[in-house]
């Protein structure tokens, strides 16, 4: 356990104003924190670089909120210098020559990056348990998954080593794990936050997004993370705002709808109980609350529009990992560039990746695209039009963010259903139209945490963080940390 | 059966803009291999597209010269292939929507105007160059990601001749409007060129071969004339011509097979998503459209009309900077402008290829070269006297006024001289008068000569001729 990296930003942040701490005292600590994980949570360390960046930094003052604490980033964040491979063989000894722009204005802002946190192989997955290193194993229960694709910054989130990890969400990597791990998943507006040197996925969904443990740290990060970046044209130009003032003022719109077929469909009493209670509290509270029937077979085309498009999509941005200019050169005496390159991504790449890529391709080809890829746009827009329609008369959509608990590891099938559970898929609502939507703890059941999301429209990030902060205090759930009193 | 060959052409222009499509990297020519790239050029991971500004105004510049309609919105797509000149492992095109759509281009074929149609022009970028040595393929990324702009004809043109005026006035445009040096050696204009025929009189178009690797204009005219020929056998002889690309071998003067179209690939296009759509501005795209240079064929009509002919104008016109200089000279109001082409095309562009220079490159001041014209249009000077004031201006930049000054040439129409001088040459000459009386007419250049050697070449030679005979009488006549 470490002893100040289980705390909040905020907490840091006082300590070191009040010289009460060093930045390097934290880099150790963060530190002995990560060499005492038994999560399997990280990938590439940065401990000597880590060290230096905390000598050099110097004074801290009061609004320098972020500056001198440590924060760990999932490994598909291009860092300049440190090895970087998206938990994929393909990738295995790429240093980049640059860093993301995520990381280096964390890094302008004071904050020092220790050590990459694993994830299911190139961001695809959602257990945790796909990347070259293995499965990343729950803090709260070593037998289950704690969720992925950023499973290494969930679990180590959770296990107190840092108070932010960078994650990326793009169907719900970020929201659904932070669920599993009891701790503050944000997944900000699509475009508020520039993706440049973000491994891609699936772009069009890609959302950088973090683990903190409270709301108004998560506040903090956005405010250092947002804005336009020349280097990615899909950021927005749009005014970035001090995201704090939303959680500390508590500023927060007031009507809160939910999903008649999601509430339906929640088979776990206690959840379903627990999810009435809030809802309850927050009438109480003086906000409007509605039940909304979204359409059904919108919500059930969630799972195979998200495929399609995200399969589609990944394809066409890994087709760079070829080994020609970098990554692990092939092995055997290829003849031909077909062979060198085949030789290449059959070794690099796991079972799982290559079926995304043959559904992916397959959607693509020209006789399939109009019944497969195009029919998935046209789907998407339908399910983000609704969700427009949602947003014309309730500011904020409110949903469990896991409706069982996490998963055993070794009951994992790796098998594709044919009946997909539109509640397992729900959270890609918010990455289909690209709205801020964050994931809170809302309670244990025997041990094993269970959070709760609030998405909001497009660029009412503040409001979103608001409304959360609203939630955490009816709850009483922040900083939480696995083993902590 | 007779036949009418079909062909359309597809020309990818180089963009010569300081910076690639969607990346920072310079754009260059023959720098060392791989100096000219940036992360994008190389698709590390993560590294995403930034729409160049001017590469888009230069697409402007050209849908608008090509008399397209303009798409004011932009969207970018992917063609998703593997090859190893394809770093991301797809190219960033406008399948779907292109910026222009609908124009065409005015061609002149034998005299005759003729009209082209363009169907669509797209943005998009280069792949890197490879080199295949006997054991090793090398990659050179400096040209990936260069902007490209494809310019897709209808299938309109019938004759090779065509074909080849078609890609030389596309090539013109390019050029005169300085959006590339489309240089077809050099790859940065390249054609692929596609050849079908059909019946005469049918409206169906037959089985079409793309032709590729066409490195000249002249190389156009010979591979579709090569095969028409070709397909014209095969349908003759009661064969089916193949769907193929085929390739221009230089030394075999024909075209060969490279693959059948069995081998063609599905590109699965979609979307790209890192650009969302982009608004164009309307300031931004009236800015592009009001700096676009004169084009070819406004020359023509300008240099028509003051009285040049056909051949004059297209010699003038291979070189735009000829052609400003022309136009600039005729702006000071030169008296003679075939006088002005005579000089410029064959001494001035003498005496530049010879020193290998460029007319900005020499001393040669538009001012100067017109009082020049006009001193000879008004026989102030004779063409020989011309010739060397002109060698002065070229070498020393000097201005006409001042070398006939230093060199003492006079006024040379001035009449009481130019009587003097004959007079003397005929009082000393006896016996060529009397040569000439008896009918040796060689005698009359000899006193012309004689006066202009008196005259240390200051007169005018024809008006001395005229002054001689005055005084002679006709050859051969005894009085």
């Amino acid at each position: 356990m470490t002893k100040w990296n289980k705390h909040s930003i905020s907490y840091l942040h006082d300590a070191l104003v009040k010289k009460q701490v060093t930045p390097l005292e934290l880099v150790e600590d963060c530190i002995k924190g990560i060499q005492a994980d038994d999560c399997n949570s990280f990938e590439a360390l940065a401990f000597e670089e880590a060290r230096k960046a905390a000598e050099q930094i110097g004074e801290i003052k009061e609004d320098e909120y972020l500056k001198g604490i440590p924060f760990l980033a999932k490994d598909n964040y291009s860092t300049k210098g440190i090895e970087t491979t998206a938990s994929s063989n393909i990738l295995n000894g790429y240093v980049p020559l640059f860093d993301a722009t995520a990381i280096s204005k964390l890094k302008r802002a004071g904050m020092i990056m220790v050590a990459k946190t694993t994830m299911d192989e190139l961001a695809m997955g959602g257990t945790g348990t796909s990347g070259h290193k293995g499965p990343t194993l729950n803090p709260y229960d070593h037998e289950r998954i704690v969720g992925g694709s950023s499973c290494g910054s969930a679990s180590s989130t959770a296990l107190g080593i840092a108070p932010l990890a960078l994650g990326s969400d793009t169907g719900d990597s970020v929201r659904k794990p932070a669920s599993y791990s009891a701790t503050v998943g944000f997944k900000p507006t699509w475009g508020r936050i520039s993706r440049f040197g973000l491994f891609p996925f699936a772009p069009s969904l890609d959302t950088i997004a973090y683990f903190t443990r409270n709301v108004l740290d998560a506040s903090y990060v956005l405010t250092a993370l947002a804005g336009k970046d020349s280097k990615d044209m899909s950021s927005s130009s749009r005014k970035k705002e001090h995201y704090q003032d939303y959680v500390i003022n508590k500023r927060s719109l007031k009507k809160i709808g939910y999903f008649k077929a999601v509430n339906d469909a929640i088979e776990d009493e206690r959840l379903k109980s627990k999810y009435h209670e809030l809802l309850d509290k927050l009438k109480d509270h003086g906000y409007e609350v509605v039940c909304y029937e979204y359409p059904v077979d919108l919500l059930n085309a969630l799972y195979p529009t998200y495929m399609i498009i995200s399969c589609a999509e990944s394809t066409s941005n890994n087709a760079n990992l070829d080994g020609i200019r970098f990554g692990p050169i092939a092995e055997g005496n290829p003849k031909t560039y077909e062979e060198y390159m085949k030789a290449c991504r059959t070794k690099g790449f796991s079972d799982l990746i290559k079926r995304r890529f043959v559904i992916g391709s397959f959607s693509l080809l020209s006789q399939n695209q109009f019944e497969m890829f195009s029919r998935a746009q046209k789907a998407r827009r339908l399910i983000v039009d609704n969700m427009n329609k949602f947003f014309d008369g309730l500011d904020y959509l409110i949903l469990p963010a896991s409706y069982s608990k996490p998963k055993k590891i070794k009951e994992l099938s790796t098998a594709w259903s044919t009946k997909p559970d539109f509640l397992d898929n729900i959270l890609g609502l918010g990455n289909f139209g690209g709205f801020p939507s964050i994931t809170l703890p809302l309670m244990f059941e025997d041990g094993l945490p269970f959070g709760i999301n609030i998405t909001g429209r497009t660029f009412e990030d503040g409001y979103v963080l608001g409304m959360a902060k609203e939630i955490e205090e009816i709850t009483g759930l922040k900083d939480l940390v696995k083993g902590d009193k | 059966m007779e036949f009418e060959p079909v062909i359309g052409i597809e020309i990818h222009v180089e963009l010569k803009t300081k910076s690639k499509m969607f990346s920072s990297a310079p754009c260059s020519f023959g720098e060392k291999p791989n100096s000219e790239t940036t992360y994008y050029d190389l698709a590390f991971p993560g590294v995403m597209p930034v729409v160049n500004k001017e590469a888009v105004a230069y697409g402007i510049k050209v849908i608008t010269a090509l008399n397209m309609t303009l798409d004011k919105t932009l969207y970018f797509d992917r063609k998703n292939y593997f090859y190893p000149d394809l770093p991301k492992g797809y190219q960033i095109t406008q399948q779907f929507r292109p910026i222009g759509k609908d124009g065409y281009v005015i061609i002149y074929v034998n005299g005759e105007e003729k009209r082209i149609g363009v169907e669509q022009a797209h943005l998009e970028e280069d792949t890197a160059k490879q080199i295949h040595l006997s054991d090793i393929s090398l990659l050179n990324f400096n040209r990936c990601g260069t902007p490209l702009i494809e310019i897709v004809s209808l299938p309109q043109m019938h004759s090779g001749i065509e074909a080849m005026k078609y890609v030389e006035a596309i090539r013109e445009i390019v050029t005169y409007l300085g959006v590339s040096d489309g240089k077809m050696e050099n790859g940065s204009l390249r054609c692929d060129i596609n050849i079908s025929l059909r019946e005469k009189g049918t409206e169906k178009l037959g089985t079409k071969c793309e032709c590729k690797n066409l490195n000249t204009i002249q190389n156009i005219k010979a591979a579709v004339d090569y095969e028409i020929k070709r397909q014209t056998e095969i349908l003759n002889n009661g064969g089916e011509v193949e769907q193929e690309t085929r390739r221009y071998d230089e030394g075999l003067k024909k075209t060969v097979l490279m693959r059948k179209k069995t081998d063609a690939i599905d590109y699965k296009y979609f979307r790209e998503p890192n650009i969302v759509p982009i608004d164009l501005d309307d300031g931004f795209i009236y800015d592009a459209i009001h700096s676009m240079n004169k084009l070819p064929n406004q020359y023509r009509k300008d240099l028509r009309r003051v009285g040049l002919g056909d051949y004059e104008i297209e010699e003038l016109l291979k070189d735009r900077e000829f052609v400003l200089f022309f136009v600039d000279c005729l702006t000071l109001g030169v008296k003679n402008p075939r006088t002005l082409w005579s000089i410029l095309m064959v001494d001035i562009l003498g005496y530049l290829n010879k020193n290998d220079l460029t007319i900005s490159q020499s001393h040669l001041k538009k001012k100067d070269l017109v009082t020049l014209v006009d001193l000879l249009n008004d026989k102030k000077i004779n063409s020989r006297q011309g010739k060397d004031i002109l060698a002065t201006m070229l070498e020393e930049g000097k201005s006409p006024e001042s070398i006939i000054k230093e060199k003492g040439y006079v006024q040379v129409s001035d009449d009481d001289f130019i009587n003097e001088i004959v007079g003397k040459v005929l009082e000393a000459n006896a016996q060529s008068i009397a040569d000439w009386k008896r009918g040796k007419d060689r005698a009359l250049g000899y006193l012309v000569g004689q006066a202009m050697k008196l005259s240390q070449g200051k007169i005018n030679p024809s008006l001395a001729k005229e002054k001689i005979l005055n005084r002679i009488g006709p050859c051969g006549k005894q009085e």
